[in-house]
């Protein structure tokens, strides 16, 4: 575990180090999210313009929602997009090799090897998002609802992270991924809208069986409403099965990587 | 004429058999583009249950506007047109258009309605497949004169999508990366195109504003003519200021590529 932070550490090091030779690079990137963040919360805001409450949800309600949601995708954008976004070039290229050469987990160095500020920054904004609705709300969380929200919120990002390497896994098979950035995107639209907007087959399809609606659901409610076990439980399952998966898939994947390069 | 009319079918041409060739990727996209519609007619399912009209429209007028949009995204909005364009720029490919009798906009324009042709059509099978749900929720109005200004509205906003991608890919001449600032224009042109939602339920000052700017008639323009958002006098408006942001943009367009062809330096043979 040890020898796991330290690669991780190092990586990280390299990634900041590399950020700071292309400030103007980071500042673009940070504004790009910034910026796809407030749509985000311009829509709610024009919304609540007109009508008082969506499936039952407030205003604030929808903005903690909503910033929960950004919140966990910021995470994954910072510490695993960049990495498992290439995976699919490298796989195609051969440069895959590399990772196969590293002293650990190839799963865990090819997934990790990038780090975002970029997206840090602005999942520390859409912290400041969930802060500034809980406290509309007059929300007084306790210091166990708020270690369970982070923890829910790190299972929402395990989840996310799962399904984008599921995304890109079909790599192995197909050596194309093109798609993938806008179908993950696509299906993360679902996580900003409240479980009691889903009904018939919408509720089975993005409820039950995809978990892109309580990724963000079960950690908003934690403020909302205080500890939900039947929710808390739920995530933390789903959590765990979608990581096995996305491990399973990624090595069966792993068998028939070939190597582009002779 | 007819000489230069058959250069550019033939890019026409080109551009319809490449983009033939990624059939699939458009397919995907647009089945994609069904999860968004389904987050669009939840989110705005719910938001109807509170009242009966939003913005002075009902349900069945806002899910048909975002089902038009949706159609209309495949048949004039740029994909990647600046990142080709961008991709030409800095791989030197561009030094070949220099040296023979072709006009770059007017030939990556061919390419660019051949493209939108392939993913206009490949749009409606998923469409079609969806259409038994989301018929009863469409409505649309069926005054003569929108159809009339409907379609020029729907080339010249072609013109003005393919005029800011083209933009967007000439300044490749003066920054190595141009892909930090697609994508943050493209947050502005959602918003302030209408794509997120319909630019009318803004406030009142800032929608006013906003029909001023280039965005509007990207693609909410168009849009609202077909759907009924607007009304006669204020299309014939919008139609003037319209083709004056096309003139507009024609011209910067050929600015940035006069000054950026000084800047640029072909290298081998």
């Amino acid at each position: 575990m040890t020898h796991y932070l330290k690669v991780w550490l190092a990586s990280a090091r390299y990634s900041l180090v590399r950020t700071m030779m292309f400030r103007g690079d980071f500042f673009v990137w940070s504004l790009v999210e910034l910026f796809w963040m407030s749509v985000n919360l311009l829509l709610v805001a024009v919304i609540y313009r007109h009508t008082t409450t969506v499936a039952g949800w407030g205003k604030y309600e929808m903005l903690l929602l909503v910033g929960t949601s950004l919140m966990i995708q910021r995470l994954l954008m910072g510490f695993f997009w960049s990495s498992i976004f290439e995976i699919g070039r490298n796989v195609r290229t051969g440069n895959f090799d590399f990772f196969l050469a590293q002293p650990g987990n190839i799963m865990f160095m090819a997934t990790t090897r990038k780090l975002d500020p970029d997206g840090l920054v602005n999942s520390v904004l859409a912290a400041g998002v969930v802060v500034y609705a809980a406290g509309q709300l007059g929300l007084r969380p306790s210091p166990a609802d708020l270690a369970l929200y982070a923890g829910l919120v790190g299972c929402g990002l395990v989840i996310h992270y799962s399904i984008l390497v599921l995304s890109i896994s079909p790599v192995f098979w197909l050596t194309s991924a093109q798609g993938v950035e806008g179908g993950y995107f696509t299906l993360t639209e679902f996580s900003r809208l409240p479980r009691e907007a889903f009904k018939g087959v919408t509720s089975f399809l993005f409820v039950w069986l995809l978990p892109v609606v309580v990724v963000s659901n079960a950690p908003a409610r934690v403020l909302l409403h205080g500890f939900e076990p039947r929710w808390a439980l739920w995530l933390l399952a789903l959590a765990a099965t979608w990581l096995a998966l996305a491990v399973f898939v990624f090595h069966r994947g792993l068998r028939r990587y070939a190597s582009a390069s002779s | 004429m007819l000489a230069a009319f058959e250069k550019y079918r033939q890019a026409f041409l080109v551009g319809l058999q490449s983009n033939l060739v990624y059939r699939w990727n458009f397919a995907v996209r647009g089945f994609f583009s069904l999860f968004h519609l389904a987050v669009v007619f939840i989110l705005w399912g719910a938001a109807f249950a509170g009242s009966e009209r939003i913005g002075g429209f009902d349900l069945r007028q806002t899910l048909t506007y975002f089902v038009t949009l949706l159609v209309l995204q495949f048949f004039i909005s740029a994909f990647n047109e600046d990142y080709q364009i961008s991709e030409e720029i800095r791989n030197g490919l561009i030094n070949q258009f220099l040296l023979k009798p072709i006009n770059y906009f007017l030939y990556r324009f061919s390419i660019f309605v051949a493209a939108r042709l392939v993913s206009g059509v490949l749009i409606l099978l998923p469409l079609l497949c969806a259409f038994p749900v989301i018929r009863d929720y469409l409505t649309f109005p069926l005054d003569g004169w929108r159809l009339a200004v409907g379609l020029p509205a729907l080339a010249l906003s072609a013109l003005i999508q393919f005029s800011i991608a083209y933009c967007f890919g000439m300044l490749t001449f003066w920054f190595l990366e141009i892909q930090g600032f697609v994508i943050l224009s493209m947050a502005v042109e959602a918003v302030l195109g209408g794509q997120i939602f319909p630019l009318d339920l803004m406030p009142e000052p800032i929608f006013r504003a906003s029909q001023y700017l280039p965005f509007y008639y990207q693609m909410y323009f168009p849009a609202a003519i077909i759907t009924g958002r607007i009304d006669l006098p204020t299309a014939g408006q919008g139609l003037a200021i319209q083709t004056g942001w096309v003139l507009v943009l024609l011209a910067v367009n050929h600015l940035l590529w006069v000054r950026g062809l000084r800047r640029h330096t072909a290298v081998g043979g």
